[in-house]
């Protein structure tokens, strides 16, 4: 009988869910919105997991590991890891010559530098401050009124950038609000918040100690503007995954949880 | 491990300033001296009939007030005294008894002074200058200054008793909870301690900020309760780290930290033991007053020295510790906004670990932490790239 191993990173905005099986092959993932209470999101998210297996309890995964900010309400782990640990390891399986990460999640933004076996060398993350998070990106895109995809596409049409001066989300959101109501460009005020998190992200890879063979993940990884941005600032190309960037944390648990779990057997 | 007997009292003790033990030594005449920095000797306000207090904040709310006052980007801990001076958290002190040892807090005390926050007939308010090198003169200067500014006020203000033997009965007394406290803390250096960081705080916490003479009992029956105490077999942390930093007196801080599977074994920050519970040693030469002035300024380890000596003096004393408590890693730890801890956060942060090889963790964080996922967070990944290095260390050393 095959085994299987259960990754589940419970982040504030979509908890991600990935299963692998013994040699480390993705046999089921998926990616819902988070809920308010972190245990339900975890359990929706590993029973629709496993339910695609044919599987019908979680009792029949070898071994659970939680990640993510709700890391320590994931019913039936064994244990939780952090997710700067987790996007490391889930970064390196998918790519062994990525070097170092920024993730950018629903409510932080952390610079991440990769050892040769996957564990983290040095990592920097923002505070309480959601600046730069993926919760800005939506409370900018809905001061535009757009999605988070059609305000990627709006600043990529962008010829000149608007910069952006305030860092606080409140303060930025009433910042874009006037510079709308003056009637600038709506493409060069988003191509100006792009950079603006660009640089954020710029201070985190540096703290990090990240120099060349950087990637990025979490939500924010699949806008196309802001990694524009961030190559811009940067003055490097940003390696693209070839597996979903918003599930390398719940990759990486799943990979820990594989590497244990064996290795308990053993 | 089993609860600790006091713990719980003790925990609540912390939760006001003006707890039941400080209510009890005014309600027995005694005189509230309250004070806000390792650089006013803490002995020297356990003169007679006077008690010490570590000024502390723990019922803060918000601090628009003080912020008012002070500006945004000024110390919380600053703000912090200034908002509950305001709302009349301090109306049981007799004196403030400061140092000119930060801008902040000078500018936070001068509030309380020109405010006249505390409206008593015999209420005084002193600002001690403390010399930024440590020499002879300096001494002399900052032993000057102490006789002016807080002992001889506190003779003409309430009749204390400031004479040699006085100050050597509080020496000896002070000793005595400095040897308790000392004992308690090298339980931190066993392989599995029989005692947590946050357990620790507490207790020293309540050494500061509670008269002395009421705690010693009780602290006394701690020290023999851990003597026996057993540690669970599974050790409960994953790492060890020292914590290195500024003003610190949110225990709620230490707790973050150790659940986040980090034991804190070594506290090298304002309101820690390291430095504030070594014993004073006094020779029958020299003038008591500069022997005790003379240590304080001696042991400080506060970054507001510059000069290359203490610089190194610190670094060297925090490799000390790492080894001395068998440490895995270094958290920095530095109140938001304070301007020295700032610099020394980031440049010691960097060269202990160039320089000692030592893992580093340095944070910036507000005067009270509370519930913080990304500070859980941060700590947690570092506590696994501890557990990583450790792994890695073993199996080279399996190699060999």
């Amino acid at each position: 009988m095959s085994k299987y191993f259960g990754g589940c990173d419970v982040g504030s905005t979509y908890t991600k869910t990935v299963i692998l099986d013994e040699s480390g092959k993705i046999v089921s993932t998926n990616t819902i919105r988070s809920k308010m209470n972190s245990e339900e999101s975890a359990k929706a998210g590993l029973n629709q997991a496993i339910s695609e297996l044919g599987l019908s309890s979680l009792k029949e995964l070898a071994y659970i590991i939680g990640t993510g900010y709700g890391r320590n309400k994931v019913p039936q782990a064994v244990e939780n890891i952090s997710e700067i640990s987790c996007h490391a390891m889930g970064v390196h399986v998918t790519d062994p010559n990525v070097k170092a990460i920024i993730d950018i999640g629903g409510q932080d933004v952390k610079g991440i530098s990769i050892d040769v076996d996957g564990t983290v060398k040095a990592f920097a993350m923002n505070d309480k401050c959601a600046a730069g998070t993926g919760r800005f990106f939506e409370n900018m895109a809905n001061a535009f009124e757009l999605s988070l995809p059609e305000f990627s596409d709006l600043s990529l049409t962008a010829k000149n950038v608007i910069p952006i001066t305030a860092q606080c989300t409140v303060f930025a959101e009433s910042e874009i609000i006037t510079l709308v109501g003056e009637g600038k460009p709506r493409e060069e005020i988003a191509a100006g918040i792009q950079l603006a998190v660009a640089k954020r992200c710029f201070v985190m890879a540096k703290k990090a100690g990240a120099v060349d063979s950087i990637t990025l993940t979490g939500g924010c990884a699949k806008n196309e503007g802001l990694k524009k941005a961030i190559e811009k600032v940067l003055k490097l190309k940003v390696i693209n995954l070839k597996t979903d960037p918003q599930i390398m944390g719940a990759l990486g648990a799943a990979e820990y949880a594989r590497q244990k779990g064996l290795a308990r057997e053993a | 491990m089993k609860d600790l007997k006091h713990l719980y009292y003790f925990e609540q003790l912390l939760e006001d300033a003006n707890n039941q033990l400080v209510r009890q030594g005014k309600e027995e005449g005694k005189l509230a001296l309250g004070y806000t920095c390792f650089h006013m000797p803490e002995v020297l306000l356990n003169l007679d009939n006077c008690f010490s207090l570590r000024l502390r904040a723990p019922k803060t709310g918000s601090m628009d007030i003080a912020t008012y006052y002070m500006s945004n980007y000024t110390c919380e801990f600053c703000r912090a005294i200034l908002e509950r001076s305001i709302e009349g958290g301090f109306n049981f002190l007799d004196a403030l008894l400061a140092v000119d040892a930060c801008a902040q807090m000078n500018r936070c005390v001068e509030n309380v002074e020109i405010q006249n926050l505390i409206d008593k007939e015999k209420f005084f308010v002193s600002h001690v200058d403390v010399p930024y090198k440590v020499d002879d003169s300096a001494i002399t200067h900052y032993v000057q200054q102490i006789k002016l500014k807080v002992m001889d006020k506190l003779s003409e203000n309430y009749g204390v008793d400031i004479s040699d033997k006085s100050i050597r009965k509080a020496v000896e007394e002070h000793n005595a909870l400095c040897r308790i406290i000392t004992e308690i803390g090298n339980y931190r250096k066993e392989d599995n301690p029989r005692i947590t960081g946050y357990e620790f705080h507490i207790l020293t916490l309540i050494s500061y900020a509670c008269p002395r003479y009421l705690v010693m009992e009780k602290l006394t029956e701690t020290l023999e309760e851990l003597k026996t105490r057993e540690c669970d077999d599974k050790k409960q942390f994953r790492a060890k780290v020292v914590m290195v930093g500024s003003e610190m007196d949110d225990p709620e801080f230490t707790k973050i930290i150790e659940e986040s599977g980090a034991l804190v074994v070594a506290d090298r920050y304002c309101f820690g033991s390291f430095p504030g519970r070594e014993e004073i040693i006094l020779n029958d030469t020299e003038d008591v007053l500069m022997q005790v002035c003379r240590q304080y300024l001696v042991d400080s380890l506060c970054p507001r020295y510059m000069s290359t000596e203490k610089i190194d003096e610190r670094r060297a004393n925090v490799d000390y510790l790492f080894r001395e408590f068998n440490a895995d890693g270094v958290i920095y730890e530095q109140i938001k906004f304070c301007d020295y801890w700032g610099y020394e956060r980031v440049l010691s942060g960097y060269v202990v670990n160039k320089d000692y090889g030592h893992p580093i963790l340095s944070i910036d964080r507000p005067y009270m932490a509370k519930a913080s996922g990304q500070l859980r967070t941060r700590i947690q990944a570092f506590v696994e790239s501890l557990e990583i290095k450790k792994i890695n260390k073993a199996k080279e050393g399996k190699k060999k």
